[in-house]
Order: structure tokens, then sequence, then C-alpha cells
């Protein structure tokens, strides 16, 4: 129960720091800018292909279910050419508005410089200045470390869900055939999967910070990534990960001099 | 007396270079304990180990009978003032104390820290942010989130470095208050403030404990007095002839009268009154007396 108190102090301490310090407050202001202006470039370009679409088939010139299915075709093309074969996965994905799926990717990619950015300095930051010797003598080593993590996943997981509303309100207005029961799902499934995906940057970061003494060190080491996430079942890998960093992170705290 | 830390054959290493080497000493339940050295004679990194900011090589260290660097295990039973440690700038004062009143568990946060602040005169920088502060305010408010609680050991490294004569004062005044009730632990340059304030000390010298005992021992108080001669000639086969006394010379050009005698057989007072009454008797005027050595002309002497 100690434990437990101790890291939900430490949550709530770094949660208000970090509301109160500027870094963490512009970076998720950057970070919604630029999906906002992702979401209204790929948007505006969504709406001028559907635009040319619509004229056509007012026109007479293409059929509306053809045209449809073919645009259909083409997105399982482009989906199985950069992503995956799976046929079940290709029909759920290609439903999805494309804009809501090349947007989101962009939040993927974008996202583990986010967190490494905002986070990179969350042990270090303290190491260096010896700021952590005022709670190293009043809490566990392995509490200072998980409630700082909590906290920073606390930020991140808000911005994304966030995005992903975003996201999704903006796929909603522009895409007529998107049903708000898909929505719902889709826009949960998209943020499980960056919080999931979050979580696992974030133990990097984690352990990137805890066996650094200078902040700006960490950043760099922040840049590595997880391969093998690739290869194997993404959510729990990178669940794994989160976890495997963390623990080394604590491992490496833990008899370490401060 | 118990002792509150114990320090056994205590060594630390960073890479090849030896900071502590084979260092044991003990702090008796109560006691202000002082930690002399030279620059780099391994004070700090002593001090950090007895915190458990750093794991030692070699040896053990108990304080309150746990390892400190055991998680958890001294929590709420310590008071740290680290040398170096900058405090987080963003922070308002009064809301970092309270959050680490908080962290230590203590039942009223907010009142723990608006008296450790009271303590040390800064009760008007509540709302100050941290990171605002003059050094030596930010000196008294490391001070005082090291005394909230009222911890049973407090460590205090450097505790009056870098502050001005008066604020030195008042810390010292506050380390006073705390004799008695809580075990204290000082590190310092100052010889003549550790002299002032401890009652027991470890005299450290590139990593080695060169001496350790009571202040009395380390000055001589028990043994030796000095008496400033003004004007005469001093008698000093008859003081040496004085029951008790082991030895008297002159020194500094016949103007000091340094008198060893033993410690066990004759009281200082005693001793003292006489070698004082024989001189007056030769018509030798004197300007003062003193006991034992200054404590700076023992560390000077030792390392």
């Amino acid at each position: 129960m100690d434990d437990i108190r101790e890291i939900k102090e430490i949550w709530r301490g770094e949660i208000g720091r970090a509301l109160k310090g500027g870094r963490v407050i512009v970076l998720l202001i950057l970070f919604l800018l630029f999906t906002a202006l992702a979401l209204t470039i790929v948007g505006s370009i969504n709406h001028q292909l559907n635009s040319q679409v619509d004229q056509a088939v007012a026109a007479g010139q293409v059929d509306a279910a053809a045209a449809a299915a073919q645009a259909v075709e083409g997105r399982k093309k482009f989906l199985s050419t950069f992503f995956t074969d799976d046929d079940a996965l290709l029909d759920w994905l290609s439903a999805m508005p494309l804009v809501l799926f090349v947007v989101f990717k962009l939040t993927m990619v974008f996202a583990p410089l986010f967190i490494a950015l905002m986070s990179f300095d969350q042990i270090s930051g303290e190491i260096g200045p010896k700021s952590i010797r005022y709670l190293v003598v009043r809490v566990k080593r392995s509490s200072i470390l998980i409630g700082k993590f909590l906290a920073q996943a606390t930020l991140a997981s808000g911005l994304l869900v966030l995005c992903t509303v975003m996201m999704v309100a903006v796929a909603k207005v522009l895409n007529a055939d998107f049903t708000a029961g898909s929505a719902v799902v889709v826009g949960l499934k998209l943020c499980v999967v960056l919080v999931v995906f979050a979580l696992a940057y974030l133990g990097l970061s984690s352990l990137c910070s805890a066996v650094t003494r200078q902040s700006g060190v960490s950043l760099v080491l922040n840049v590595m990534h997880p391969e093998p996430a690739r290869f194997l079942s993404a959510g729990m890998v990178h669940l794994g990960f989160a976890l495997f960093f963390l623990g080394l992170a604590h491992l490496a705290l833990r008899r370490r001099d401060l | 007396m118990s002792a509150a830390i114990e320090i056994k054959g205590l060594s630390k290493r960073f890479g090849h270079k030896v900071a502590v080497n084979d260092v044991t000493f003990t702090v008796g339940e109560g006691e202000c304990y002082g930690l002399i050295g030279p620059n780099g004679a391994g004070k700090t990194t002593t001090f950090s180990m007895m915190c458990g900011f750093l794991f030692p090589t070699a040896g053990s260290i108990r304080v309150l009978g746990v390892d400190p660097t055991q998680p958890g295990a001294l929590k709420g039973k310590v008071g740290v003032l680290p040398q170096d440690a900058v405090l987080p700038a963003a922070w308002p004062v009064g809301a970092l104390l309270t959050y680490l009143a908080r962290l230590s568990g203590l039942p009223e946060p907010e009142r723990e820290a608006r008296e450790a602040l009271e303590r040390v005169a800064l009760p008007e920088t509540w709302a100050v942010p941290a990171g605002a502060m003059s050094h030596g305010m930010a000196k008294r408010v490391a001070m005082a989130q090291a005394l909230m609680g009222k911890p049973p050991v407090v460590f205090l490294d450097e505790p009056t470095a870098g502050l001005d004569p008066k604020i030195a004062a008042a810390v010292r005044q506050l380390i006073r208050e705390l004799k008695g009730h809580s075990t204290v632990v000082v590190s310092s340059h100052n010889l003549q403030e550790l002299e002032e304030l401890c009652d027991s000390t470890a005299i450290l010298d590139k990593g080695k404990l060169v001496k350790a005992g009571t202040m009395s021992e380390m000055t001589g108080q028990l043994a030796e007095f000095r008496v400033q001669i003004a004007r005469g000639p001093v008698p000093l086969d008859e003081v040496k002839a004085l029951s008790g006394c082991r030895t008297a010379t002159l020194e500094n050009k016949d103007t000091i009268l340094v008198v060893h005698f033993d410690g066990q057989a004759v009281q200082p007072e005693d001793i003292i009154t006489r070698t004082v009454g024989l001189l007056v008797q030769r018509q030798v005027l004197i300007l003062s007396v003193s006991r034992g050595k200054r404590l700076e002309e023992k560390v000077l002497q030792l390392t």
C-alpha cells in the first residue's frame, strides 16, 4: 500500500510540474497543430478527389457503384503494397476513411519523436542537478521511476486520444458513409493502438533517462527504435517493450549512484 | 550511548580512483558529529553513502540499524541537506515542501512545510518559485526540507557554505537546537563551526580516516591548556613540578605557555587554577587562558 501511495504522490507531483512547466504544454500544442495541419492537407486532397468522382458520376461519365468499387480496390492495392497482405485486415482497413488512415499513420511516425522530446529527461533531468536526492531519501527508487513513467504516460495518452478523436471527427465529417457506430469502434481501436505504441517508447525513454546523467545524452539515445515490433503481434510486443524497458530502467536506477 | 550510525570498513571506488578507503567510525545517538577533511578527503562521498545516494564498494553502513541503500529503509527517519542538490526551479517553495512532506509520509504535510519554513525564517517565500531564490535562501529552504517531521537523524553537508555571517549564525543555532533529540552529522570546512557545534568528529584525508573521537580528545581539552603571557619570566620548572603536570613548554617566542597534564589524575580546572595562581604569584602578567588546541591546529597537524 505504501508503494502505491508513493507512486500516486510522485505521479501527482509530476503531472503538476509538467503542466506548470512550459515544455510539455508547448509540445502538446505543437503536436495537436501538426495533427490538425495533416488533417487539413490530407482532408482537402481527399475532399477534392471525392468531388471529382461525384462530378464524374453526376455527369454520367462513370457508374457510381463501379467508381466506389474501384476506389476500394485502389485503396486495398495501396495498403497491400505498403502495409499488409492479410485479407481480413485489408478489408477492415480499406473500409476506414483514407484521411483517417493516412493521418493516423503520420501520427504514429511522429509520436515517438514527440514522446522522446517530452520525456527524455524524466530521470536524468533530476540526476544531473542532483534534485533526485530530495526524493530518494523519502521514497523508493522504483516508486520514482514508475510514478514518473505513469505521469508521462498519462500526458502522452491524453494527447494521443485527443488527436485520435480529432482525426475520427474530421473523417466522419468528410465521409458520409463512415457511420457513427464505425467511427466509435475505429476511434477506440486507434486509441488503444496509439497508447500501447506510446508506452513502449515511454519505457525506452525511461531506460535512456535512467542510465544517463546528462539529459541531452538521454535525448540522443531515445532515437533508438524497437525494430522487432514489426515482426510480432504489435500490441503485445509494444506492451512487452514497455515493461522490458521499464524493468531495465528499474534495474539501472536501483543499483546506481545518484 | 547506543550507536545511531555504524560504519565499518567502508570503501568507495570510482573506476581506479579510491575516494574512500576502509573507513570505520560510530556516531552515538543524539550526538552532533562532524566530518572534517581537506578537499578530496572523501567527506561528501562518505556522507552520500550514509544517506544511501551512493553504494559502497566495500564495507557496511547501518543507520538506525538499517542499510541506507535498502529501498524505503529510512523513509521519514532521516533529513538530508545534500551539498549541491538544486531545488526544482519551477516549484513554488510552499508547494515543494508540502510535496516532499507528503512523500515522507508526514500526517499534516502543509503544516509541516509552514513550520519548517518558519524555522529557517523564510515564511514569506511560500509562493516564491524555488528557482527565483538567492543561494542563501535556497540553502535555507533545503535546510527546511531536511528538518520537516523532526527526523531522528539529520545529515547536513556544508550547511553554512556560501551564507552571510548572520544567516550562518542562525543556521548554527538551528543545529544547536537539534542536538539531544536528533543525531546530527555535519560535513564542513568551517572548523571553528564544527568545534563549536560537534560532540565528536572524524578527520578524513585522501579517503582514509586519520582520527576519530570526541571533540575533547581531538582538541586535548582534557589534557592540555595554554596560557598567553604578556610580560614576565615564566617559572617553567615550578610549573613542571605542579602535581598532575606532565610537560610544560614555552612556544611562540616565550609568549605561550603550553601545559600537558594527566587528565585522569587531575581535573582541568584544578591544574589551570594552580598554574595561573603560581604565575600571578611570580608577577607574570597573563593575557588569556585556553583549554586544548584549536581544532584547526589539530587538523592541520594530521592532514
